[in-house]
C-alpha cells in the first residue's frame, strides 16, 4: 500500500473521475431504487437494459455517419442518441414488466428476484446474438477532432489544475439534469404522486382510484429510460460496448442503491456519487487492484451496520 | 422483528453472491471425468486435432484469425494429400479460462482427435494443461507466452513456437532504458490486465528496471474495465508507461484516456495489445514475439494464398498457428506411417519437430521443455496508425 503525498491537483483530477462514474452509477441506481420502491422488486435485468441503451447510442451514431463522418452536427447527435436510447429501454422495460415480472407480481418474492436474474442473463445473450460478441467502440475520440475530449475547462485556479474534459461536462449536468427533473416528477406531478402512493401501500392506492398497473408500467418506462441514458453517457465517454457490461455496472448501481438507501430516490443519487467517488479515490489513492473490493466492501458494511442506507428509513413492521 | 425489507435485501445480496460463485465455480469445470480417454478410435484414415482459440468476446478478432490461419494450413495440406484427410475440430474458449477448460475436456473426450491447438492466453493454458495432460494429448500454442507454461511441469506435453515472456520483459526493458530515455531515476508504469499471462510479465519487468535504478509503479485492471482515469491521473511522473494487456482496444482507450488528461508519457504495449485495426495512437510502442508476416518477403505467396480465402486482413497473431497446425499435421503423418497412430506418439513426435525456416521466416525447434530454440520478440512503433518496425 502506497500513499501519496497530497496533490490538490491530483485530488481535484481523481474527483471528476469519481463524479463521472457517479453520474453514472447514480442514474442506473435510481432505476433500481424505484422499481423496488415500487414493487419491492430488486431489477437484477436492470444493468442489461442500461447495456442495451449504450447500444441503441451506438447504433444511432453509426448509422448517422459514425463518428468519423457524421451527417448531423455534434449537439442534435448527442442528443438524439440519448433520445432514441431512452425511449428503446424505456419500451424495453414496459415489455419486461408486462412479460416477465407482471404474472409473478403475487408470487413470493424469490420468483420475480429469480426471474429477475433470468432476465439479465436473456438480455445480455440476446446482445451477443444479435449484436455479435466484439466490442463496439463509439470512438468518441475521433468524433470532430476530439473535440469532446479535447475541449472543456483546462484551468489552473490557486496553484491547482483542473482538466474537465467536454464529455465529462456532458456527462456530468446530464445526470444532474435528469435527476432534477425525476425529482420535479416525482414531487410535483400528479403521476409522481400515483408512484409515492403505490410506494406507500400498492391495495390502498388502488382503493383512493390510482391506476396502479399504469403507475408500475411508468415507474418501469422512467426508471429504463435512465439506464438507457447511462448506458449512452458511458458509451460517449469511456468508449467501448459490449454485451457483458451491464452486469458489473448493475451491481455497481445496486450497491449505490443500497449505500444511499433503496427505495429512497435522492438516497440513489447520493449512493451512486459516493460509491463513483470511492471507486476512484480508491483506485488513485490505494489501489487499482482492490478498487472492486472496496465498492463491496462498502456492501456489506453497509448491509451489516446500516442496512438502510444514507437516507432510507427502517421500515415499520406491524405485530 | 427484523424487517421484511431487510430480509429481502440478504436474499438478494445471497443470491448475487450465490451467482458470482456459481461463475467462478464454473472454472474447474467436469475435470474430475478425464482419466485415460482411449484413443483406441484414432485412425489415420481420417485423424483430428482440435483448437481452443477465442473465436468470440473480446479477442475474437485475434481468435478469428488464428482460426483461420490454421484452417489454411489443413486446407493447404489436404488440397496436398487427397487420402490423407485432417479435419479441425474448433472450440470456442472466450478466452475464458473456465472455457478453455470445457473445450480441453472435449477435446479429450473425443478420441480422434490427437493433438490441439491452443489454448491462445497464458490463463486458459492454465485451466486446461491438466485436462490435456492426462488425456495424453499434446497441445500447442501459437500466442501464449508466460514463462513458467514451460517450467517443466508440462513437459513432452506443451510446446509453443513462439518466444516466452523471459524474452519479451528484457526486451521491452532494454528497449526503453536504450532508445525511449528512460533512466536511473526515472519513473515508470506497469499495468497489468490481473491475468497470469500479464502479472506474469510485470514480474519478470520490474525487477529488471529496478536493478537499472529506475522507479516502477504498478497497477492492475480488470480485462472489462474502460475507465482507467484514476491510474491516468497517476502518470503526471512516467516517462513510460507499459500496458500489459490482452485486449488490444482497451491498450486504446488508456492511451486516449493519457490525452484526454495531457499526459505526455510514452505508450508501451506488450504483445497482447498488437493490433493495429484496435491500438493505432500514434507514437505508441508495441512489443511482439513474430514478425509481422506480411512483410516476410519469402511468405508473399503464402499470405496471397490465405487473403484469397480469408480476405485482405490478418494479424500477426494468426501465422503462428498456421506453423503449430504444420507441426501437429506433420507428426501425426509421421506417427502414420505404419499405419497406425496414438495420442503417445504423436506426443513423441512433435519435439522431434526441426523446421528450417517456416512462414514466420524463422526456424523452429524446440527445447526440453517446449520453447521454440533461439526465438525473439520485435518493437513496432505506431505512425499513422501503422505498426513500423524499429528493432529487437
Amino acid at each position: 500500500m502506497e500513499l501519496l503525498a497530497f496533490d490538490p491537483s491530483f485530488f481535484v483530477d481523481e474527483l471528476t473521475a469519481g463524479l463521472t462514474l457517479g453520474a453514472v452509477y447514480a442514474l442506473i441506481a435510481l432505476g433500481y431504487t424505484m422499481i423496488y420502491g415500487i414493487l419491492k422488486l430488486l431489477n437484477f435485468a436492470h444493468g442489461d437494459v442500461y447495456m442495451i441503451g449504450a447500444y441503441i447510442g451506438y447504433f444511432v451514431l453509426t448509422g448517422l455517419g459514425g463518428p468519423l463522418a457524421p451527417r448531423v452536427p455534434l449537439v442534435p447527435l448527442i442528443l438524439l442518441m440519448f433520445l432514441v436510447a431512452m425511449v428503446g429501454c424505456g419500451l424495453l422495460g414496459v415489455v419486461i414488466e408486462r412479460f416477465a415480472y407482471r404474472p409473478l407480481r403475487n408470487a413470493p418474492r424469490i420468483a420475480p428476484l429469480i426471474t429477475a436474474l433470468g432476465i439479465s442473463f436473456f438480455l445480455e445473450s440476446s446482445a451477443q446474438l444479435l449484436f455479435g460478441a466484439q466490442i463496439r467502440s463509439y470512438d468518441t475520440f475521433d468524433l470532430h477532432n476530439s473535440v469532446l475530449f479535447v475541449k472543456g475547462i483546462h484551468t489552473t485556479v490557486h496553484g491547482v489544475r483542473i482538466d474537465l474534459s467536454l464529455v465529462r461536462i456532458i456527462v456530468i449536468l446530464s445526470a444532474v439534469v435528469l435527476m432534477l427533473a425525476l425529482t420535479v416528477l416525482v414531487r410535483k406531478t400528479a403521476l409522481g404522486k400515483a408512484m409515492r402512493a403505490t410506494s406507500y401501500d400498492r391495495e390502498a392506492a388502488a382503493m383512493m382510484g390510482i391506476d396502479v398497473d399504469r403507475v408500475i408500467v411508468a415507474t418501469f418506462f422512467i426508471a429504463s429510460a435512465l439506464a438507457g441514458a447511462a448506458g449512452v453517457m458511458v458509451g460517449l465517454v469511456f468508449q467501448q460496448v459490449s454485451n457483458f457490461m451491464g452486469f458489473q455496472a448493475g451491481l455497481k448501481a445496486f450497491t449505490a442503491a443500497v449505500v444511499g438507501g433503496i427505495g429512497n430516490v435522492p438516497g440513489a443519487m447520493l449512493g451512486g456519487f459516493a460509491v463513483g467517488l470511492a471507486e476512484s479515490f480508491a483506485e488513485g489513492y490505494w489501489s487499482s487492484t482492490f478498487k472492486d473490493a472496496i465498492v463491496f466492501g462498502l456492501l456489506i458494511a453497509f448491509m451489516l451496520l446500516r442496512p438502510t442506507g444514507l437516507l432510507g428509513t427502517p421500515a415499520i413492521q406491524k405485530v | 422483528m427484523k424487517s421484511r425489507a431487510g430480509i429481502v435485501l440478504l436474499l438478494a445480496a445471497g443470491v448475487a453472491v450465490v451467482s458470482a460463485a456459481v461463475a467462478v465455480a464454473a472454472t474447474d469445470g467436469s475435470r474430475a471425468q478425464q482419466h485415460a480417454t482411449a484413443s483406441a478410435a484414432a485412425s489415420c484414415k481420417s485423424p483430428h486435432i482440435g483448437m481452443s482459440a477465442p473465436i468470440t468476446g473480446p479477442a475474437g478478432s485475434i481468435g478469428s484469425d488464428q482460426l483461420h490461419w490454421a484452417q489454411y494450413y489443413v486446407a493447404t495440406w489436404n488440397k496436398a494429400h487427397p487420402t490423407f484427410h485432417v479435419t479441425l475440430d474448433q472450440f470456442d474458449d472466450q478466452l475464458d479460462p473456465a472455457k478453455a477448460a470445457t473445450g480441453a475436456q472435449s477435446f479429450a473426450s473425443n478420441s480422434k482427435d490427437l493433438a490441439v491447438i491452443g489454448p491462445a492466453g497464458s490463463q486458459q493454458v492454465i485451466a486446461a494443461s491438466p485436462i490435456y495432460k492426462r488425456a495424453g494429448l499434446a497441445f500447442l500454442t501459437g500466442s501464449a507466452t508466460r514463462v513458467d507454461l514451460t517450467d517443466g511441469h508440462l513437459r513432452g506435453f506443451f510446446f509453443r513456437p513462439v518466444p516466452n515472456d523471459s524474452v519479451q520483459g528484457p526486451t521491452d526493458v532494454t528497449y526503453a532504458l536504450k532508445h525511449l530515455g528512460v533512466a536511473r531515476n526515472d519513473h515508470v508504469m506497469l499495468v497489468d490486465d490481473s491475468e497470469a499471462y500479464a502479472t506474469g510479465l510485470r514480474d519478470i519487468m520490474k525487477p529488471k528496471f529496478e536493478a537499472a535504478g529506475v522507479k516502477v509503479d504498478t497497477e492492475s485492471i480488470a480485462q472489462t474495465d474502460t475507465d482507467f482515469t484514476a491510474i491516468v491521473n497517476k502518470t503526471a511522473n512516467d516517462k513510460v508507461v507499459f500496458l500489459l494487456f490482452q485486449v488490444a482496444s482497451q491498450a486504446q482507450l488508456f492511451a486516449q484516456q493519457m490525452k484526454e488528461k495531457g499526459r505526455t508519457a510514452i505508450v508501451f504495449g506488450s504483445d497482447g495489445t498488437f493490433d493495429s485495426s484496435k491500438f493505432s495512437v500514434n507514437g505508441s510502442y508495441v512489443s511482439f514475439f513474430a514478425p509481422d508476416v506480411t512483410n516476410v518477403k519469402t511468405s508473399a505467396r503464402t499470405v496471397n494464398g490465405f487473403y484469397k480465402k480469408f480476405g485482405h486482413s490478418t494479424t500477426p497473431f494468426g501465422a503462428p498457428n498456421y506453423v503449430v497446425a504444420q507441426i501437429e499435421i506433420n507428426a501425426i503423418f509421421k506417427a502414420c506411417k505404419d499405419g497406425k497412430v496414438s495420442r503417445a506418439e504423436v506426443r513423441k513426435l512433435i519435439p522431434k519437430t526441426s523446421l528450417k525456416t517456416t512462414v514466420l521466416g524463422v526456424p523452429v525447434r524446440f527445447s526440453r521443455n517446449g520453447d521454440v530454440i533461439g526465438g525473439k520478440f520485435f518493437i513496432f512503433k505506431i505512425v499513422n496508425g501503422k505498426y513500423v518496425y524499429v528493432g529487437s
